[in-house]
């Protein structure tokens, strides 16, 4: 356990790996409202409900997981999973957090794929693929948002209308785009968000 | 398209971004652009389905790979999608009391803020395809100014379009644009 004595003191034993799967995937899979609302859920089960973690390991694996690449959600669950059981708690964790939605994802997929010839399908479809150009338009505003304050606005507007402009206007591929955004912050002043 | 290739341009983008649809510019990018083997149609219903299910909004790379290569697709998704969780561990093993570092936040705040305006750039390429009549228009137009001012899950916002879209249809009043 990485937690130290200190901070464990009326915690619950460590759960069993089935217990671990039991969990993530119960909640990893079945929460509705995106990662931010699944890792609520599983803050109040796992440091008030369960007593399996402290809320400062909780707060720390959130925060690690903001800042490992890929699906946030998934980060969070592998960290919260190698605090309780190592690396076997950490896969055990990831897989019971991933492969239920996966799974529904596909049949969801086929089916999209089988009402291509449904007239009403179709026009349902559409309204729902429009509504999604405003859902990725709005995630943008979701992810600068919370850098989006004090003297750092002027950094979040320089750079994202760089991004923008570079991807939009120039057709620079993204990944360039990313990784010269990298090099550029390793000279910027420290961020102060 | 071979599954291992597909896992390696998922795992591209998955790999660079620090949230769900952060990835969508580079998979974009390197399916719907340079590969053709994706549509931009494809890429917005992906979306919506993920969106439409419970789990995180990362699954879209799932519903990507199954688009472009079936089941084998998927599982090279799945994978892709997973992959770069498994990085937090050193993360949370070894670096955790750097990770306050200023210079090192600089440089994610950067590559976030980057990913953000990549992010809203890559709207434009799908609002094109998915927008082709005023009654697709106003509810784009309507789902975002929602999104932006309420707290509204977007699973509702995405089932009120279908139904709106698909009584539209059944009155006969969409006109097309062009």
């Amino acid at each position: 356990m990485v937690e130290s004595a200190s901070t464990t003191r009326g915690l619950a034993p460590a759960p069993s790996l089935g217990r671990i799967i039991d969990f993530f995937g119960r909640y990893g899979n079945f929460t509705l409202g995106g990662g931010s609302a699944t890792s609520a859920v599983m803050h109040r089960e796992l440091v008030t409900k369960r007593r399996w973690l402290t809320d400062d390991s909780f707060a720390l694996c959130f925060a690690l997981g903001r800042l490992t690449p890929g699906t946030n959600l998934l980060a969070n669950c592998t960290a919260l999973g190698w605090l309780l059981r190592r690396l076997p708690g950490a896969v055990s964790a990831l897989l019971a957090a991933s492969i239920p939605c996966a799974l529904m994802v596909v049949v969801l997929t086929a089916l999209f794929s089988a009402w291509q010839e449904n007239h009403m399908a179709q026009a349902a479809i559409h309204g729902a693929v429009a509504a999604a150009v405003a859902i990725t338009a709005k995630t943008s505003w979701t992810i600068a948002r919370p850098h989006f304050k004090g003297g750092a606005r002027l950094r979040v507007i320089i750079i994202g209308a760089a991004a923008f402009g570079a991807y939009a206007g120039l057709g620079v591929p993204a990944i360039y785009i990313l990784l010269l955004s990298g090099v550029v912050g390793a000279f910027l002043p420290a961020a102060r968000s | 398209m071979n599954a291992a290739l597909l896992y390696l341009l998922l795992l591209k983008g998955t790999a660079t971004a620090f949230a769900g649809l952060a990835s969508l510019p580079v998979v974009q990018d390197s399916l719907v652009v340079h590969y053709h083997v994706l549509t931009d149609q494809q890429l917005n219903e992906a979306v919506v389905i993920t969106r439409s299910t419970p789990g995180p909004v990362g699954l879209y790379i799932v519903s990507v790979g199954y688009f472009v290569a079936g089941l084998a697709g998927a599982a090279a998704g799945w994978l892709a999608m997973i992959t770069p969780a498994l990085l937090v561990i050193p993360l949370v093993h070894y670096t955790r009391r750097h990770i306050e570092h200023p210079r090192i936040k600089a440089v994610l705040q950067a590559v976030v803020l980057a990913s953000a305006g990549l992010l809203l750039a890559a709207a434009i390429p799908l609002g094109h395809d998915a927008l082709k009549d005023w009654v697709t228009v106003a509810i784009a137009a309507v789902s975002l100014a929602v999104l932006l001012t309420t707290e509204i899950d977007t699973l509702w916002i995405i089932l009120g379009a279908a139904v709106v879209s698909l009584s539209a249809s059944s009155l006969g009043i969409i006109a097309r644009i062009t």
